[in-house]
């Protein structure tokens, strides 16, 4: 592990390796435990209620429905290591989805282009917050705060009323109804993931995140990775809209919005801290299914899906607390 | 070095005066009448329940935290005051402790989560809008609830649309919100250590300010702020309404910083965040004088936002 804040002198006996892991991944392992736990629920109050075990059908729906938020959830992970938090997902899912649904069409290779064009949309967007956070010395609730604003404001420009199209071809490919193919695309997220965290910009993400003095101190260019961090952010929420437009099979400037608090509730769910420096794509992934699982169980509880927040937000509390008590657990028992 | 900081908080005050100022200037020129006494008076008002949003939110800040809950505590509030009161002058009394002891624990129970079970602040309120927002939701069925159709006790209305001096009375409470809290934060011990926490909570800790009671209660006060803007706009508006509460989460916080507060707590003033919703108020006015569409209202709004940032708010380089 790079940047380990654990590393102690050579006088120091060792930690066996596997409490190493389990102490540095007790937030993922974790979040990993709380989606099997949601996931066993759900099946049994399906089991009991239909007489069945979920099958491809309830399988594929989920993971369609939770494409987006695990994409925008991605993202925000990628901030919230380097200490930030971006409020402006909303917006630009908001953006990317209204672009997706005006200009998905024709030949392939014209959908190819105009899909990299909305992906490069979504970094620019980053970029932008990358440079006012990280050039602009301004603090990221702030300055996402207000791109959020511009970036609605942009989507409703292009999309004043809900409508567009997205291509039955586009959406059976992203999101194909009958197989949880989308699943794919989260494996190979993860895969990148896994060569972020070991190229030279991982290192300084979780290096700036855990103690950016002292990584500015070892050379890392802070001001730099912050800027990467925010657009590679902004292009996974690109990701996010078109996915969320395939999935609707149209757009709406509006339907964004609620990416903002989902992203992150799925990020603190996932393990990964808002203090920086601790988190992962497949914590973020897991937090993001755990998001959707507690919905898919409150419908098969019968509660009234007016109280559905209600009980979201207090699953949140405890989620984080007993997280934060067994986190502590671990790690003094070393 | 202490007198130049002094000075540059007081600039950025002066600047956030100097940006409504020029505001309703600006207003007069594209819109005549803009800046009369009537229409000066109505936009501040409005400003009011920014304000005093902003108020709360501005203690939380001050010590380094936020209050994202403000949205639905501020919505619960006003279906809380109709429902209670039922639109009876003689219910008016009790619906407004009601709604007020609903602010301090929803604001209480933000307070002991961050405090004492150690959960973020930014997740713990967001937290809490959800909880308010299901019960608020879930309680009312929707706003379906035969009491739900209720409107504001008239005494309310009257309080708020009344005036005194020719000046909206919800404004004489504004003001003298903005006198009580600038005397408490500069002046007492209790405004002394919420600087000493935001600046550094263990040396605070240290110089014996009890942090845990300190923080709990200024999350307590923004609660009650929230729930104190929600009865007024309530009052204001004759009726609850779902979402009213949804645009002050992020008025409030803009108005905080575009008075100079720093997000990271420990400096700046309220007089400075009145000066932010008044400004902000302002400027949305301005635009919809120039009947700007929503879209541009929301991207000016952002641009202004990061703008006056870019000139005051700065971090030193690291």
């Amino acid at each position: 592990m790079p940047a380990d804040p654990t590393s102690r002198p050579a006088a120091h006996r060792r930690r066996p390796r596997a409490a190493h892991i389990l102490g540095q991944n007790s937030g993922l392992i974790l979040a990993a435990a709380i989606l099997l736990l949601s996931i066993i629920v759900f099946a049994g109050m399906f089991a009991v209620q239909q007489g069945r075990l979920p099958g491809d059908f309830e399988i594929t729906s989920t993971v369609n429905n939770t494409m987006p938020l695990a994409l925008a959830a991605i993202g925000q992970t990628i901030v919230v290591l380097t200490r930030g938090i971006d409020l402006s997902v909303g917006g630009v899912i908001d953006l990317t989805n209204a672009l997706a649904a005006i200009f998905l069409a024709g030949s392939i290779l014209h959908m190819i282009v105009v899909s990299l064009l909305i992906v490069l949309a979504g970094a620019a967007a980053g970029l932008i917050n990358g440079l006012l956070v990280g050039l602009g010395r301004l603090q990221p609730i702030v300055v996402t705060l207000a791109t959020l604003s511009i970036f609605q404001g942009l989507a409703i420009r292009v999309l004043p009323q809900p409508g567009g199209a997205v291509p039955a071809g586009y959406t059976s490919f992203l999101v194909n109804t009958n197989r949880p193919t989308a699943l794919v695309f989260l494996a190979l997220a993860a895969l990148g993931w896994m060569g972020l965290r070991r190229s030279r910009l991982g290192v300084n993400l979780f290096a700036i995140g855990n103690d950016p003095q002292a990584a500015i101190a070892l050379g890392v260019k802070a001001v730099r990775t912050r800027i990467v961090a925010y657009t590679i952010a902004g292009a996974l929420y690109a990701v996010a809209g078109i996915f969320l437009a395939a999935n609707a099979t149209a757009g709406d400037a509006t339907t964004g919005d609620g990416y903002t608090l989902t992203s992150i509730v799925a990020v603190v769910l996932g393990g990964v801290s808002l203090f920086g420096g601790r988190g992962s794509a497949v914590g973020a992934i897991c937090g993001a299914f755990i998001t959707t699982m507690i919905v898919n169980i409150l419908f098969f509880a019968h509660i009234d899906p007016l109280y559905q927040s209600f009980y979201e937000g207090l699953f949140l509390v405890i989620a984080v607390v007993f997280g934060g008590l067994i986190g502590r657990l671990v790690r003094s028992g070393r | 070095m202490k007198r130049l900081a002094l000075s540059r908080d007081a600039l950025r005050v002066l600047a956030a005066y100097g940006a409504a100022v020029l505001l309703f200037v600006i207003g007069a020129f594209v819109h005549p009448g803009f800046a009369s006494f009537q229409s000066v008076t109505s936009i501040l008002l409005v400003a009011s329940f920014v304000g005093l949003v902003a108020a709360g939110q501005c203690f939380v800040i001050l010590i380094g935290g936020i209050d994202l809950s403000v949205p639905w505590v501020l919505n619960a509030a006003a279906i809380l005051l109709t429902t209670a009161s039922l639109g009876q002058d003689g219910r008016a009394l009790y619906a407004v402790s009601l709604t007020l002891g609903m602010g301090a624990l929803a604001g209480l129970a933000n307070g002991i989560g961050v405090v004492w079970l150690g959960v973020p602040a930014v997740v713990m309120t967001l937290a809490m809008n959800g909880i308010i927002e299901g019960l608020a939701l879930g309680l009312s069925g929707g706003m379906t609830c035969a009491a739900c159709a209720s409107y504001a006790p008239p005494a309310i209305a009257a309080a708020v649309h009344g005036t005194w001096l020719g000046i909206p009375a919800a404004l004489w409470l504004w003001l003298a919100v903005i006198v009580v809290v600038s005397f408490v934060l500069s002046l007492t011990r209790f405004g002394r250590a919420t600087y000493a926490i935001g600046n550094n909570p263990r040396a605070a800790f240290l110089a014996g300010v009890n942090v845990s009671v300190t923080v709990v209660f200024l999350y307590a006060l923004s609660g009650v702020f929230s729930a104190l803007a929600g009865i007024l706009l309530a009052g204001f508006g004759g009726q609850a309404s779902l979402g009213m509460g949804t645009p002050y989460l992020f008025q409030s916080i803009a108005a905080v910083v575009i008075g100079g507060v720093s997000i990271l707590g420990g400096r700046g003033t309220y007089l400075g965040a009145a000066a932010g919703a008044a400004s902000l108020t302002a400027l949305v006015s301005v635009l919809l004088a120039l009947n700007m569409p929503e879209y541009g209202r929301s991207i000016i709004y952002g641009v202004v936002i990061l703008v006056l940032l870019l000139l005051y708010g700065r971090e030193q380089r690291e």
